[in-house]
């Protein structure tokens, strides 16, 4: 049983370069779109002891994108990183890690706790935006929701339906977990 | 209505709870609880029942060599049973021993990576592509003991997905969840009083909506290969495979089923998928239904 190239994936791919010009005037609309959490709904999920949350964003240096790379055979991809420190009075209970990553058709938003001895404790999607695949791919398409999960920037949540389909793999976001596992090591272990 | 989603068994897994019963902070931090619970009932199924991790049930049983046995987890072993029995059932169209067909076409790691041992490489050069998969490859006993009397690596990911679900939903309510829907990557069941509106994607155009349907206490799972379809030496291959002849099921459309429980509706979508069958027997055996779009 042999069937050849999916026939919507070619046609896509013919059409994608007459459709640029629409891009924009879609992208506010993406196919599948839900926000489960904002940055503080996050937080509290992750460490619902803690009474302080302090902004611990960091760069890192060549050294340390080397030791990322190194340790989770990954890209290290980004040189600054958003990290708040979780406190409850003055006890350090770990770290949440903020991240974005992109997939064949979606970009999922995440948050990474990780304990203060750089293991990770658990792993909560923020936000979850799926597109066709020349949207997904275009930039333009992608900062329309850049720091959006952060405020009650992206209208959606309530009544979004679910998707009921084959699975999607969430390979992306098991990559950007191991990136930060190794971020946590290399940075944040106390 | 509260929502959260986590990343378990290679995909997202979302729970959605609507308990109006409750007011306030008490009822935030009581579905909050809930659905900890219930994350933590698939990251059990997770656990065990991983091809990927050498230290889950299905790692061991796949280390056995011919004859000898493992004691798994309840979870597994229930699992394990309700596989056997669609195997029988729908004679070997669903069959437990594709790891090593799925492992060749790169939709399961190598072995190496996976953890196995002497024992099982060598059963990897036993059969060649393109024959029926080897049925009834292990026995499970009372105890929940496996033996292994075949060769062939068992791999559940036909399955696991919708036991997680089913356990998920019994966690919700057993911390009294009225209202409720689980969704792992697709394969979803909602429980309560009120429905959850579901979209199923449209096949030729998985970003979009094919259908809308509104599931109240039963379980939907859908199968179908847009995502997974890839070629190998030239030859369209998908994650899914029909048991009797060892093939790949490469297809246009999509396969959901709705039945009581997930796993049931899991396993059926493959077997509906096989034989192109929306009406097939075993469906109304298990008060199942099923459409293809």
């Amino acid at each position: 049983m042999t069937i050849g190239r999916h026939p919507a994936a070619a046609l896509l791919a013919l059409g994608a370069p007459a459709l640029v010009g629409t891009v924009l005037a879609t992208a506010a609309a993406p196919a599948f779109a839900i926000q489960y959490l904002n940055v503080e709904q996050a937080q509290h999920t992750l460490y619902p002891d803690a009474n302080r949350f302090q902004d611990a964003s960091l760069q890192l240096n060549t050294e340390q994108m080397r030791q990322v790379e190194k340790l989770s055979s990954l890209p290290a991809r980004s040189v600054g990183w958003r990290i708040f420190a979780a406190y409850k009075d003055n006890q350090l209970l770990g770290h949440v890690i903020l991240d974005d990553v992109i997939g064949k058709v979606e970009l999922i938003s995440y948050a990474v706790a990780v304990a203060p001895g750089g293991a990770v404790q658990q792993i909560e999607i923020m936000a979850y935006r799926e597109s066709h695949g020349f949207e997904i791919r275009n930039a333009a398409w992608r900062r329309q929701f850049a720091g959006k999960n952060a405020q009650a920037g992206l209208k959606v949540g309530d009544g979004i339906a679910n998707i009921s389909g084959a699975t999607l793999s969430c390979t992306h976001v098991t990559d950007g977990v191991r990136r930060i596992a190794a971020i946590a090591q290399v940075a944040l272990k106390a | 209505m509260i929502r959260r989603a986590q990343p378990w068994l290679g995909t997202l897994v979302e729970i959605s709870v609507r308990d109006d019963a409750r007011s306030g902070d008490e009822r935030g931090d009581h579905i909050g609880a809930a659905i900890n619970a219930a994350f933590a009932a698939i990251a059990l199924v997770h656990r065990r029942m991983s091809f990927h991790a050498p230290d889950s049930d299905v790692s061991a049983i796949n280390r056995l060599a011919i004859g000898d046995s493992v004691v798994v987890d309840a979870a597994t072993a229930e699992v394990l049973r309700c596989a056997g029995m669609l195997e029988d059932v729908s004679a070997g169209i669903f069959n437990l021993a594709c790891g090593q067909r799925l492992a060749a076409w790169g939709y399961l790691p190598q072995p190496a990576a996976a953890g196995q041992t002497a024992p099982a490489l060598m059963l990897a050069s036993t059969y060649a592509p393109h024959q029926p998969l080897p049925r009834a490859v292990i026995a499970l006993d009372a105890h929940d003991r496996v033996s292994r009397c075949g060769a062939g690596w068992i791999d559940l990911g036909g399955i696991a997905k919708g036991y997680a679900v089913d356990r998920a939903v019994a966690a919700l309510q057993a911390h009294s969840v009225a209202n409720g829907c689980v969704n792992a990557g697709g394969d979803l069941r909602a429980f309560g009083q009120h429905g959850f509106t579901v979209s199923v994607r449209n096949p030729l155009d998985p970003t979009r909506v094919g259908r809308t349907l509104d599931v109240r206490n039963q379980a939907l799972a859908t199968s179908a290969c847009y995502f997974s379809r890839r070629d190998i030496d030239g030859v369209a291959h998908s994650a899914l495979l029909n048991g009797t002849d060892g093939l790949p099921i490469v297809v246009d459309t999509s396969v959901s089923v709705q039945a009581p429980s997930c796993m049931l509706a899991d396993g059926l979508t493959k077997i509906v998928m096989a034989t192109g069958d929306p009406r097939h027997a075993l469906l109304a055996q298990f008060a199942a239904t099923a459409f293809i779009l």
